[in-house]
């Protein structure tokens, strides 16, 4: 059976035509705490939040061109919560002195038949993984610090292993294009978590290779 | 010198030749015999010239004794010479010239030895007393200088011990600051900008989203002055407010009517007293606590502003300066003002202020405080970490209406939040309400004597509801008749009645409507209490109505009526009670009684004279008895035969 032919655009315009600032690092499990500590000292003052969700990564192939990506997250600790749908462009070349990465970016909530409906569009899982962690805000940036874990039997969210031995620390902000201060705070409050963290804006595309 | 005495020195030669040294094999070696000149400078060797130079001193006296040795060469040539005395013509020339040879020698010698520093040096001996004026002088001015010197170490000293004191003071205030600092941070928000300590007072990290930065800055109040007597509230830590921030604010919320129907709404006279200093509170801090609330009453008013504006009815509120106002009830106004005040103004203005009645609506006031906190609160809370973690912020409702598909009422009950000012305007509402109720009840019970109305008022209320039991009774009869009891939820806009029967009336906040109703019940109470009476008297109820439908027409409800039969069937009462027209009693008589009746030729036969005659009006109000009731059955009692 041969995919249907897929326009592959970036989704722009209308009210939902967002960007995401990204800074991104690491920290070793024995730094987690000291990391934790840092951020609930300078983070909005509200409970420490911890999550564990469940990534699904769909593919659509069209004929030429890239393959469409789609990313399917469901919160393992709030099962009633809705399904993320999410959709991320590539980073955007531009500024080179900008100090966060860019990229498009389309969210949106789903009900919790969207791998059936992915299924349907001819979209096909390409890996899936749990991730683990905390969840910080400050104000409009939100600060991820997730372990990652791999599913070993496909779809049992129990049976996983992890990947690493250290925690993703992901700094992100949703902003409307072209507001290049929310990069400028973004980088004063990396700047504060060093040297516990450096964070850094890491292209995807050339960590591949 | 000259003419001193001769030494005298004999001479003779060794009669033989000294032995030197004896061998070890007894061979003795000889001296060799002393050659003339030899012998003579041994022989000079063996003079004592101690002796001679003693004699000597007594001629040059006042010669230092360091020149002796000098001498002493001079003395062998002396002796030498002096062996043949006067042979000499110039004998008296040579002496004086050797003399004078000496001398120099010797002046040589000192000279030389002064010189050299090396052995001794020659220091100015003052103990002469003739040396004069100039070493008094110069022992005054070493004086002098020496106890100035003194005088300055120890200045010097004190200096010293002064500024440590001084060092320790500051220190100490210095320490007084730090810890002072340390309880600031303990209870309020600090960070450091530059060389500048700044603090935070808003209610921003409580969920406020007033626009005011609320910023103070701590300052540094040491340096005093330390001759001055430190003042006894004295902190080393001083803050500085904002300006706008300074003085004290409250918020005023009152009701003014056109019509004085209502009384005071305000329940306790709280004036604004200045706060007090209470024991083991900072300066500081009392001074953040008044401009945190100033800031709270501005925000409040920014946010009452905001809705009034933004709201609309069908009487707009109006927004003037520092006064929102509002009509919630027609002929009534609601004001609600911000008064902020600052500093020595205040004093000035509130004493004039004391007499004039104080109509706030305290309860009003703590409320809108309260909702406010309680609008913080809602603001932090509704913002909820994103689940999955990567989803976006914002309200959880946003991201479940699409998924579950939510329709428009459901999101709007999701959106509903009734603003700050809808909210207080419904309270208002139902305090007014609620007062205007109690006054009417009030004003029924003491215009009204018989039949009695009692309320019972609910201690706890709901905001927006409270509830009273109204019962009316006759005095005296309380046990009997207690037909009619009224219980009246007071709501936001109306009065809701429940009846004792489970009848349900709604009335509106008219006052009027109220006071028909209850005028109303009360005459239906008496009827109710003739039935009442009537039972216990054994007398026997022919006909209740409630409603008559006979009669004049009452302008507040209906009349009520009910006749009752003596036991033994000869009298009958008839009872009509309006609320307006009043009572009417009327008795029937037998017919046989009636002497007034043309016999008629029909009903002659006895039996007939059981038929009731005709009604008769009672003067009701010539009747003895204290009350309707009590009257009724003193009617009741009077028509019953004995038996």
């Amino acid at each position: 059976m041969e995919a249907p032919p897929v326009t592959v655009m970036p989704v722009t315009g209308g009210t939902i035509n967002m960007m995401e600032y990204l800074l991104q690092g690491s920290v070793l499990d024995q730094a987690l705490e000291s990391l934790l500590h840092r951020l609930r000292g300078l983070c909005d003052n509200m409970e420490p939040e911890t999550f564990t969700d469940h990534e699904l990564v769909y593919l659509l192939k069209g004929q030429q061109g890239n393959p469409f990506l789609l990313r399917a997250r469901r919160s393992l600790s709030h099962p009633t919560s809705p399904w993320h749908l999410r959709y991320l462009g590539q980073p955007e070349v531009g500024d080179k002195s900008r100090h966060a990465l860019v990229r498009n970016c389309v969210d949106v909530a789903a009900s919790h038949t969207l791998p059936e409906f992915l299924n349907e569009m001819g979209f096909r899982m390409d890996h899936e993984f749990v991730t683990t962690g905390h969840i910080f805000r400050k104000g409009a940036m939100k600060v991820v610090v997730s372990k990652l874990s791999r599913i070993l039997v496909p779809g049992n969210t129990e049976n996983t292993e992890r990947l690493s031995l250290s925690y993703l620390v992901e700094l992100s902000v949703l902003a409307p294009a072209g507001q290049d201060t929310v990069s400028e705070d973004m980088r004063s409050f990396a700047e504060q978590l060093k040297p516990l963290v450096h964070l850094e804006k890491i292209d995807p595309s050339k960590q591949r290779h | 010198m000259s003419g001193g005495p001769a030494v005298r020195v004999s001479i003779e030669s060794s009669c033989e030749k000294q032995v030197q040294e004896v061998a070890l094999d007894g061979t003795e070696t000889y001296v060799p015999p002393l050659s003339m000149s030899q012998n003579l400078a041994k022989l000079a060797q063996r003079i004592d010239f101690s002796q001679g130079s003693d004699s000597e001193e007594e001629g040059a006296e006042g010669e230092p004794r360091d020149r002796e040795w000098g001498k002493q060469e001079g003395e062998e040539e002396e002796g030498t010479v002096k062996f043949q005395p006067s042979l000499w013509p110039w004998d008296s020339v040579r002496n004086n010239l050797r003399s004078a040879l000496t001398e120099m020698c010797v002046l040589y010698d000192v000279l030389s030895v002064v010189k050299e520093k090396k052995y001794m040096a020659l220091d100015p001996v003052s103990q002469d007393p003739t040396a004069g004026k100039t070493p008094q002088v110069f022992q005054l001015i070493s004086k002098k200088k020496s106890l100035a010197t003194a005088a300055q170490l120890l200045l010097k000293g004190a200096e010293k011990l002064n500024k440590s004191v001084t060092e320790n003071q500051e220190n100490r205030r210095q320490r007084d600051f730090n810890s002072e600092l340390l309880r600031l941070r303990s209870q309020w928000k600090l960070r450091k900008v530059g060389d500048k300590i700044l603090g935070d007072l808003s209610y921003r990290s409580a969920g406020s989203l007033f626009p005011h930065h609320g910023t103070f800055e701590v300052i540094k109040n040491t340096d005093i002055d330390l001759d001055k007597k430190i003042p006894e509230d004295y902190c080393p830590l001083d803050v500085q407010i904002p300006s706008d921030l300074e003085g004290s604010a409250y918020i005023k919320v009152s009701i003014q009517k056109q019509s004085p129907d209502i009384g005071d709404l305000g329940t306790v006279n709280l004036f604004r007293r200045p706060l007090k200093n209470k024991a083991g509170t900072q300066q500081w801090h009392l001074k953040l606590e008044a401009a945190q609330n100033v800031l709270l009453c501005k925000e409040i008013f920014a946010q009452l502003s905001r809705e009034a504006v933004q709201i609309k009815s069908q009487i707009p509120h109006i927004v003037v300066k520092n006064q929102i106002i509002s009509q919630p009830f027609p002929g009534l106004q609601l004001s609600i003002s911000l008064c902020h005040s600052t500093g020595e103004k205040k004093n000035q203005r509130t004493s004039p202020e004391k007499p004039s009645p104080d109509n706030h609506l305290y309860v009003l006031e703590h409320n809108l405080h309260q909702m406010m906190r309680e609008f913080h609160k809602q603001q932090l809370s509704s913002v909820v970490m994103p689940h999955p973690a990567s989803a976006p912020f914002g309200h959880k409702r946003l991201r479940l209406a699409g998924p579950l598909a939510y329709d428009k009422a459901e999101i709007s009950s999701l959106q509903q939040s009734e603003g700050l000012l809808e909210k207080i305007i419904k309270q208002a509402k139902h305090i007014f309400l609620r007062s205007r109720t109690a006054r009417t009840i009030d004003s029924l019970a003491s215009r009204i004597e018989d039949p009695q109305i009692q309320a019972h008022w609910s201690n706890i209320n709901d905001v927006y509801e409270s509830s009273v039991k109204v019962l009316i009774t006759s005095q005296g009869y309380e046990q009997i008749c207690k037909s009619i009891q009224l219980q009246l939820n007071i709501g936001v806009e109306q009065i809701r009645v429940v009846h004792r029967d489970g009848r349900v009336i709604t009335l509106s906040h008219q006052e009027q409507e109220l006071q028909d109703f209850l005028l109303s019940q009360m005459s239906q109470h008496q009827v109710h209490a003739v039935q009442q009476l009537a039972k216990v008297m054994g007398w026997h109820v022919l006909s209740f109505s409630n409603h008559v439908g006979l009669g004049p027409v009452e302008s507040i409800g209906n009349a009520s009526a009910v006749t009752v039969a003596s036991p033994n069937g000869e009298y009958s009462i008839s009872v009509r009670n309006g609320p307006e027209s009043g009572c009417k009693v009327l008795v029937q008589f037998p017919r046989s009684q009636n002497k007034e009746l043309p016999k008629s030729d029909v009903i002659q036969d006895t039996k007939w004279s059981h038929l009731r005659g005709p009604y008769k009006e009672v003067n009701w109000s010539r009747m003895e008895g204290r009350n309707f009731v009590y009257k009724m059955e003193l009617l009741m009692a009077a028509l019953t035969p004995c038996p």
